[in-house]
């Protein structure tokens, strides 16, 4: 394999990105899939069913891309930044519903 | 991360692959075992090797049962301690009871749910259980193990590490591993089409592991994909518990939705009321499932809101003539009439089922949950094969410049694959051969197991010197010995402790013990063949060479 | 038709229609005969294979419901492709039968 000068803080930097940040991001996207759902009349559990099953696949996706991207600090934006700001939208969301 | 896609990727299978892998072998190896359960409950607990019951009376048998459960187990109350804002009252209220049983079941297990005053989680319960012989009601003593269904299958998902169930959350990760290894393995595979069927065990050991590691991986791809993803998905509710942590207002309207519409209340009343015959209601509800063309025994009966006038009695069919388990049909307690039956699930929900059923594999096929088995041992290979691999690509540069990475990774390497198995072995042997009557039986063999293991990782650790010097480690061969003959012993002392030797369960068709009996006595063979092979292949060392055609392997 | 007999049926023709597929490369055909092989005899292999597999399909539907006919069919795929590389890495000869309708001389049709 290629030599890389990649420093260990990189790595840990894109494994925390894969893991952490693939979950901040996998648990917006069930809070807002799962109430936007809801909200737009799908019945309760076939849509928490559906976002927790797709979230596991888009975890593997963003899982993945975190190790591919070619570069760690857009990898942070996305995961980290998009699943914060799904998790407000759908905790707004579950709140407008109850 | 690196100059090009692949290359990102073979460091993702390689890396993750490598670390996790060592929680994989353990998923996967103690997940196969976990088809067989029950069977192997039945050898592990004499007392038990009885046929297959369904769940019997519970107006003379269960109710009386569930009597005797006046606490939760001494684990589950030390637990819930944790999770609640003031201590823990010295009587708990008993909020539900549940039983359940399936085709394969020559026990019942029993259980109920105390109310967790004061808890820091919504609708939180502990719980005690016992399992009974359904013939006549008597409790088996606590501390018989159940090797199978309470030591094998939750070490498969939880690891036994169950300090702030942080097992759950590794064996997560490793199985999310397991899919990104397999993604990524697809994508470092060029020739995967064209490798399908190759195999080629004459040539030097780095090529022939990687054959084999190929052809176990994707031969198997769509089981090893579809498990670890349903495994996830089982348990959604623990890993992303999204709607209970930061919804709760939307599921309790939820709840008060659903329960006017299914007339069954999430509350319990708080008056006192009596049950009816509930033996009525089975009655009922297997009429009902015969009417249907679908006639079964009862799988799982839940009693909700114990003692309460509103309290509710669920019966499940034990569905084995299918993927998903059955829609339930809820009476109510006080007078036996149906109030709701579960509709056909919807598109999502019945994915949902088919998933975890087809995991869980309760259903009555035996053809299929052998092939379970076997894909789960083909991963186990593939996993097994992925390490074997890594050090024999290292091991000589590694030997050169004195670097220990392979010969740690080697012994760890032979502490999971064959140090897993003689510890598994050694379970079954002190099974057998300690005093029936001991005290905490459960406790000494389950320790004997965890000692067993770390003995496999010292002498594993203390052979892999070998591979500081690019040679192969001697705790391979010597472990597969330690495996056929614990293997062979563990056969030889169920005839003699129980006397249930071949013959005779062969002869009555008693399937579960003779069927771990033989399964062992093939394990020890291979084992044999194995270590011999192994130890020939010693003796006439492959040159040291480390090329390799696939330069881009990490 | 007894389910027993059905699955064995379906496995058998899992089994062979791997085998076809497998003999429809080169570098396993060679394995099995020395002799070259011409393109269309490829093609013939490739399509006895796939037809093969699906009849095993067939048969696996017709002793289970369909959720659970699936997931044996892929299990047996699985075994069946498993089996067929073992053979070809230590006895290929034993497929020899599965090409015994084909008449490819050593220079190729």
């Amino acid at each position: 394999m290629a030599t890389v000068s990649y420093s260990s803080w990189h790595v840990f930097s894109r494994i925390c990105a894969g893991i952490l940040g693939s979950y901040v991001f996998t648990w917006g996207l069930i809070a807002l899939g799962a109430s936007s759902l809801i909200a737009a009349g799908t019945e309760f559990h076939e849509a928490t069913s559906l976002v927790s099953m797709l979230g596991f696949l888009v975890f593997l996706c963003t899982f993945c891309w975190a190790f591919v991207a070619a570069s760690v600090v857009r990898v942070w934006a996305v995961l980290a930044g998009g699943g914060a700001l799904m998790t407000l939208s759908g905790w707004w969301i579950s709140r407008a519903l109850a | 991360m690196f100059a090009s896609f692949r290359l990102s990727f073979a460091w993702l299978h390689t890396w993750f692959g490598l670390v996790l892998g060592f929680v994989l072998m353990v998923a996967f190896f103690f997940g196969s075992l976990a088809v067989f359960d029950r069977e192997i409950d039945r050898w592990a607990l004499p007392q038990t090797r009885i046929e297959a019951q369904p769940m019997p009376s519970f107006d003379k048998i269960l109710a009386s049962r569930f009597a005797t459960i006046t606490e939760p187990d001494p684990e589950e109350i030390e637990a819930a301690s944790k999770r609640v804002t003031k201590p823990l009252p010295d009587k708990l209220t008993p909020a539900h009871f549940g039983a359940y049983t399936t085709h394969r079941d020559p026990v019942l297990g029993m259980y109920v749910g105390f109310d967790v005053p004061n808890s820091t989680l919504p609708d939180d319960h502990a719980y005690g259980e016992i399992t009974i012989d359904p013939r006549d009601g008597h409790v088996l003593p606590r501390d018989r193990l159940a090797l199978g269904s309470a030591f094998f299958y939750p070490m498969h998902f939880s690891l036994h590490i169950t300090w702030y169930d942080i097992g759950y959350w590794i064996v997560a990760l490793a199985a999310m591993a397991m899919l990104a290894a397999i993604v990524s393995g697809v994508v470092m595979h060029r020739k995967i089409f064209r490798e399908f069927f190759t195999f080629r065990p004459g040539k030097k050991l780095l090529r022939s592991t990687l054959d084999l590691h190929n052809l176990t991986g994707v031969v198997a791809l769509p089981f090893h994909f579809l498990w670890s993803l349903s495994g996830l998905i089982i348990f959604a509710g623990i890993y992303f518990p999204v709607l209970d942590k930061m919804m709760q207002p939307l599921v309790e309207a939820h709840e008060r939705e659903e329960a006017t519409h299914t007339g069954l209340d999430t509350h319990p009343s708080g008056k006192p009321g009596t049950l009816a015959s509930v033996d009525a209601m089975v009655t009922a509800a297997r009429e009902r499932w015969a009417s249907r063309g679908v006639p079964g025994e009862v799988g799982f009966l839940f009693v909700n809101h114990v003692g309460n006038s509103n309290a509710s009695v669920s019966i499940y069919r034990d569905s084995t003539d299918r993927v998903a388990t059955a829609e339930g049909l809820h009476f109510e307690g006080a007078t036996g009439r149906v109030i709701f039956e579960d509709p056909p699930t919807g598109p999502i929900e019945t994915v949902n089922g088919f998933l975890s059923g087809m995991h869980l594999q309760q259903f009555k096929h035996w053809t299929l949950r052998w092939l379970i088995f076997f894909g789960g041992l083909l991963s186990s290979v593939c996993i097994a094969t992925g390490f074997i691999f890594f050090v024999e690509k290292r091991k000589h540069a590694h030997a050169r410049e004195g670097h220990p990475g392979s010969r740690w990774v080697d012994a760890l390497a032979v502490t999971t694959v064959t140090g897993m198995v003689v510890a598994t072995l050694f379970v079954l042997v002190m099974n057998r051969a300690l005093p029936e009557d001991l005290a905490h039986r459960d406790t000494w063999e389950k320790t004997s197991f965890w000692i067993a293991w770390l003995l496999t990782f010292v002498h594993a650790a203390w052979r892999s010197g070998a591979v500081l010097q690019a040679r192969m480690s001697k705790a391979w061969a010597e472990q597969c010995w330690v495996i056929a003959v614990s293997g062979a012993l563990a056969v030889v002392l169920n005839a003699a402790t129980t006397g249930d030797h071949l013959g005779r369960t062969l002869a009555a068709a008693y399937w579960p013990v003779a069927g771990v009996d033989l399964t062992l006595l093939v394990s020890a063979f291979i084992a044999v063949i194995v270590a011999r092979r192994l130890q020939q292949h010693a003796s006439h060392p492959s040159p040291a060479t480390a090329s390799l055609e696939e330069p881009e392997h990490a | 038709m007894p389910d027993a007999l059905l699955l064995i049926a379906a496995l058998v023709c899992a089994v062979i229609g791997m085998g076809w597929l497998a003999l429809a490369m080169d570098v396993h055909w060679n394995q099995v005969r020395a002799a070259g092989r011409s393109p269309r005899t490829a093609i013939v292999l490739r399509v006895l294979g796939w037809a093969s597999l699906a009849a095993s399909l067939v048969l696996c539907l017709m002793a289970d419901t369909a959720t659970m006919a699936v997931l044996v069919w892929m299990m047996l795929l699985a075994v069946a492709a498993a089996s067929i590389a073992f053979v070809l890495s230590v006895q290929p000869g034993i497929l020899a039968p599965l090409i015994a309708f084909n008449g490819d001389s050593p220079r190729g049709e």
